[in-house]
C-alpha cells in the first residue's frame, strides 16, 4: 500500500468532495490494516465501533486519543522493521509518547513534508539556518519532537547550519559563516517559536546587535503557548524579528510527532492549510460531532501516512477553529484553520513548550 | 523547630503561626470533646452561617452546620459513654487532599475534638472555600478564643520534603489524605516511634440499585440525589460511585429511566470541561486495550455509561471522573463482591437496605466497604470515615 497517487499531484489541489472520497478509501484501508496487525488497536476500535461500510468520509474513521501512545507501544509492523522511534517531549516525570516508524512510513513522511513546504518556499532546495543547537539531533536512536522536526525540515535544504551552540548561546561565528556564503540569496531559517524569540531575538537585543536575514523565509513551529504567556502576539513576534533581522517572510506551522510530515503550514493570509496527505476535523467536546465553520472545537488529525503505527486518526488535546474549505484567498484548496491553544489542564506536551517550561 | 528561619519564607500561615508548631511540644493536650473546642466550633458555625459569601458554597454550609454545638455534642456523648478519660495524642500534622476543598476542615474538626494541637497543610490550589473558612477561623480566634490559638495552624507550602520531614519528625499523629502516590511519599518520611499514622489513599465507591424498587420512585428525585453524589464533586470524591450495579427485576426499564433522568439533569446543570471529553474517551480506549470488551451506551460526552463488563476488581483501575460509569448487571448483591475489595469505600443504595449490604459484605469477609448509605448521602460528613472512628483514633485513653 503506497500513496504514490497523492505524491504525484499538487498537495493543495483537491476539492472537498474528491478529497473526502480519497481519504475515506485510504483511511478505511489503513484502519483495516492496523486492525489486522496491532491487537490493542483492534480491541480499541472494536469498542469504539468499526463498520467499514459506513465510512463515507474521513470523519467516519474511529479516532483514538494521542495519549494512547504514552501508555502503549502501538505498532503494526514487526519490531525488526522499525528504523526509528520518535518520542514526544515530555517534562520530567511525564510519560513520553513513542512513535514507531519503519522505512516506508519514514520515507513518505519525508516526501510529504517536502511536497508541502515546496508549495510555500519553491521547489528549489535552499540552504537552511537552524535556530537551535546541533545537540538536539545528535542522538539518532531516540528523536525528540524538536529533533524530528529539524531533521525532517533539513531535508528541504542543500546545506544546514546551526545558529546556537550546545549551551544554547547564539553562535555568531557559525551564523556569520552561513551568511557570508548564502546571505544574499534566498534561504530558509527554521526554529521553534520560543527558541527564535529567546535565543535569537532577545539575544541580539541584549547584545545591541542586528543581523541581516532579509532574504530568509522564517519557518516556525512548536506552538505559541510560551509566547502567549509572555503576552507576545504573533504580530509582535513578526514585528520584532523584522526589526532585528529584516525578515519579512514568515511561515508558521502546526504539526505533531504523532503525524510527522503532514504539517499544516501558514499561508500569507495567516491560515494553516491541510494538504492532500492529511486533514483536520474540529469536534465538539459535548458529543464529538463535527463543528461548523467558525466554531471552536477539539482538533482531530487524520493522515494517510502512518503505516507502521496506528496513528492515522488521532484526537489531539489542542483546540482550533475551521475557517473555511477550498476558498482561501491564497488559492490553496482544502481546509484552512487556526489553532487556538491547548485544552485547559491537559498535560503539557509537545515540541518546544517543554523546553520553555524550564524558564 | 530548629530550622524555623529556613522554612519561614517557604510556608505561609492562613491561620496561626510558627509558634503553634514550635511550641507544640510544650502545649498541654486537651481532653477529648473539651468545652473550649465545642464552643470554638459553635462560634465558628455561627460566623459562617451568617456570612453571605460562605452561604454561596454548599460544602462550606454543610461543614458549618455539622460543627454546631448540637451536632458535636452528639459525638461527644458517644465518646463519654466510655467512662475512661480520653485526651489528645499531641501534635497532629494533617496533609489535606487537593480534590475536595473543605476536607482540610473536616480533618481538623476531628483532630481538635480529639484534643490535639493541630496543624493542617492545605493544597496549593487556592480554593475560595479554604479562604472563607480560614477568614472565619481568624475572626473567631480574635473574638474571645485566645485560648484556642496554641492549638490550631493552617499552612500552605509547596511540595517540600524538608518541611514535610521536619514537621513529621515532631508529630504524634500524622494524617495524610491524597492519592496513593502522596501516601507513599509520606510513608517514606519517618515519624517518631510513638507517633501513629492515619492514611486516606485512593478509594472507589459503588451504587447498588434494586430495579423494581427504583421503578416505584420519582426518577427526577433519584437523579438529583445521585447527581449530588457524583457530578456535584465532578465525581472526584472517593465516595463518588464509579459503578452502578443493577439488581432485581425490570433492570432494562429501570436503567433506561435512570440514565435518561440523570442525563436530563446533567444537561441542565453540569459544565463539562472540554478536556474531560478527551479524558473519558481515553479511559474507555485504555479499558478496551486492557482486554475488557466494553460497550458504550449513550451518545454524548456528558455521561459515559460503560456496559458489557462484569464486576471485575481490575475495572476500578480504569475509573475516570467527570461522569463516567460502569453499568453492571448483577443477579444478586454477591455478584458485586469483586468490586468490594480493599479499595472500596462507600456503597450507596437505591431501593436496597444499607444494613443488608453491610451484612452481606461482612458475611463474605469482604476487605472493603467502610460505609453504606442511601443515595444522596455519600458526601455527608461523619466522624466515622474509611473505617476509622476519627475522634477515638486521634486521641488516646488514660485507663484508670
Amino acid at each position: 500500500m503506497t500513496n504514490d497517487d497523492l505524491f504525484s499531484i499538487n498537495p493543495f489541489s483537491l476539492g472537498s468532495d474528491e478529497k473526502a472520497r480519497i481519504l475515506a478509501s485510504k483511511l478505511r484501508e489503513l484502519t483495516e490494516f492496523h486492525r489486522g496487525h496491532c491487537a490493542a488497536y483492534k480491541d480499541v476500535t472494536d469498542a469504539l465501533g468499526w463498520d467499514p461500510d459506513a465510512v463515507k468520509s474521513q470523519s467516519d474513521i474511529p479516532f483514538i486519543p494521542v495519549r494512547m501512545f504514552k501508555n502503549h507501544e502501538l505498532l503494526s509492523v514487526p519490531r525488526s522493521e522499525i528504523f526509528k522511534t520518535m518520542t514526544s517531549s515530555g517534562t520530567t516525570g511525564q510519560r513520553v509518547s513513542k512513535i514507531f516508524v519503519d522505512r516506508q512510513t519514514g520515507m513518505e513522511q519525508q516526501k510529504a513534508l517536502i511536497r508541502i513546504m515546496s508549495d510555500f518556499v519553491g521547489k528549489k532546495r535552499l540552504p537552511m539556518l537552524i535556530i537551535d543547537s546541533p545537540e538536539v539531533v545528535r542522538n539518532r536512536s531516540m528523536f525528540s519532537a524538536r529533533g524530528a522536526a529539524i531533521l525532517g525540515l533539513r531535508m528541504l535544504a542543500t546545506e544546514a547550519a546551526y545558529a546556537l551552540t550546545p549551551e544554547m548561546e547564539l553562535d555568531l561565528e557559525a551564523v556569520d559563516g552561513f551568511l557570508s556564503r548564502h546571505g544574499d540569496g534566498p534561504f530558509l531559517c527554521f526554529g521553534f517559536t520560543f527558541m527564535v524569540w529567546h535565543h535569537l531575538y532577545e539575544s541580539l537585543r541584549d547584545k545591541g546587535m542586528k543581523l541581516d536575514l532579509s532574504r530568509a523565509h522564517l519557518i516556525t513551529g512548536g506552538g505559541w503557548k510560551k509566547l502567549v504567556s509572555l503576552n507576545i502576539s504573533g504580530k509582535a513576534f513578526r514585528d520584532a524579528i523584522h526589526s532585528s533581522c529584516g525578515i519579512s517572510s514568515f511561515i508558521d506551522h502546526y504539526g505533531m510527532v504523532e503525524q510527522t510530515g503532514c504539517i499544516y503550514a501558514q499561508c500569507p493570509c495567516g491560515h494553516l492549510h491541510a494538504s492532500v496527505f492529511s486533514d483536520v476535523i474540529m469536534r465538539r467536546p459535548q458529543d464529538f460531532s463535527e463543528c461548523a465553520i467558525g466554531e471552536e472545537g477539539i482538533i482531530e488529525v487524520v493522515s494517510v501516512l502512518p503505516h507502521s503505527y496506528p496513528g492515522h486518526a488521532l484526537l489531539t488535546e489542542d483546540q482550533g477553529v475551521l475557517l473555511g474549505e477550498d476558498d482561501c484567498p491564497c488559492g490553496r484548496k482544502g481546509k484552512y484553520f487556526k489553532v487556538t491553544g491547548r485544552l485547559k489542564s491537559a498535560e503539557l506536551r509537545g515540541c518546544s513548550d517543554t523546553y520553555a517550561a524550564g524558564f | 523547630m530548629q530550622q524555623d528561619s529556613d522554612f519561614q519564607g517557604r510556608v505561609s500561615f492562613l491561620c496561626g503561626d510558627w509558634q503553634v508548631v514550635a511550641l507544640s511540644g510544650r502545649t498541654p493536650v486537651l481532653p477529648a470533646c473539651s468545652e473550649l473546642v465545642l464552643s470554638f466550633f459553635d462560634a465558628l458555625s455561627h460566623t459562617l452561617m451568617s456570612s453571605r459569601e460562605a452561604r454561596a458554597y454548599p460544602d462550606v454550609v454543610t461543614w458549618a452546620f455539622w460543627i454546631r454545638r448540637a451536632s458535636l455534642e452528639k459525638a461527644a456523648r458517644r465518646i463519654s459513654k466510655d467512662a475512661r478519660i480520653r485526651v489528645g495524642r499531641g501534635f497532629a500534622l494533617h496533609i489535606a487532599p487537593s480534590n475536595v476543598p473543605v476536607n482540610f476542615a473536616v480533618s481538623m474538626t476531628s483532630s481538635l475534638l480529639a484534643g490535639n494541637i493541630t496543624a493542617v497543610r492545605v493544597p496549593s490550589r487556592e480554593f475560595e472555600q479554604v479562604r472563607i473558612i480560614c477568614d472565619a477561623i481568624n475572626s473567631v480566634l480574635g473574638s474571645g478564643f485566645e485560648a484556642m490559638r496554641p492549638y490550631l495552624a493552617v499552612m500552605r507550602y509547596g511540595h517540600d520534603d524538608a518541611i514535610n520531614a521536619s514537621l513529621s519528625s515532631m508529630c504524634d499523629l500524622r494524617v495524610v489524605w491524597g492519592g496513593d502516590a502522596t501516601v507513599a511519599a509520606f510513608r517514606a518520611i519517618a515519624i517518631p516511634p510513638r507517633a501513629i499514622e492515619m492514611d486516606f489513599p485512593d478509594r472507589h465507591s459503588l451504587c447498588v440499585v434494586d430495579s423494581s424498587e427504583y421503578l416505584k420512585m420519582d426518577p427526577s428525585q433519584v437523579a438529583l440525589l445521585f447527581y449530588t453524589d457524583t457530578y456535584y464533586s465532578d465525581q472526584n470524591a472517593c465516595s463518588s460511585p464509579r459503578a452502578v450495579i443493577w439488581l432485581g427485576s425490570g433492570r432494562e426499564e429501570a436503567r433506561e429511566r435512570f440514565y435518561k433522568a440523570l442525563h436530563d439533569l446533567v444537561f441542565k446543570r453540569y459544565a463539562m470541561q472540554p478536556i474531560q471529553a478527551v479524558d473519558k474517551l481515553n479511559a474507555f480506549c485504555e479499558l478496551a486495550a486492557a482486554g475488557f470488551r466494553p460497550l458504550r451506551a449513550g451518545s454524548d460526552n456528558l455521561l459515559w455509561r460503560i456496559e458489557g463488563c462484569r464486576a471485575d476488581a481490575r475495572l476500578m483501575d480504569f475509573k475516570q471522573p467527570g461522569g463516567y460509569f460502569f453499568d453492571i448487571d448483577a443477579s444478586s448483591l454477591e455478584d458485586a463482591l469483586p468490586l468490594m475489595d480493599k479499595r472500596c469505600q462507600t456503597v450507596s443504595c437505591i431501593g436496597v437496605d444499607p444494613a443488608e449490604v453491610a451484612r452481606m459484605a461482612a458475611a463474605h469477609g469482604a476487605r472493603g466497604v467502610d460505609r453504606v448509605v442511601a443515595v444522596g448521602h455519600t458526601m455527608d460528613l461523619s466522624f466515622t470515615w474509611d473505617g476509622f472512628d476519627m475522634i477515638e483514633s486521634m486521641s488516646r485513653i488514660i485507663d484508670a
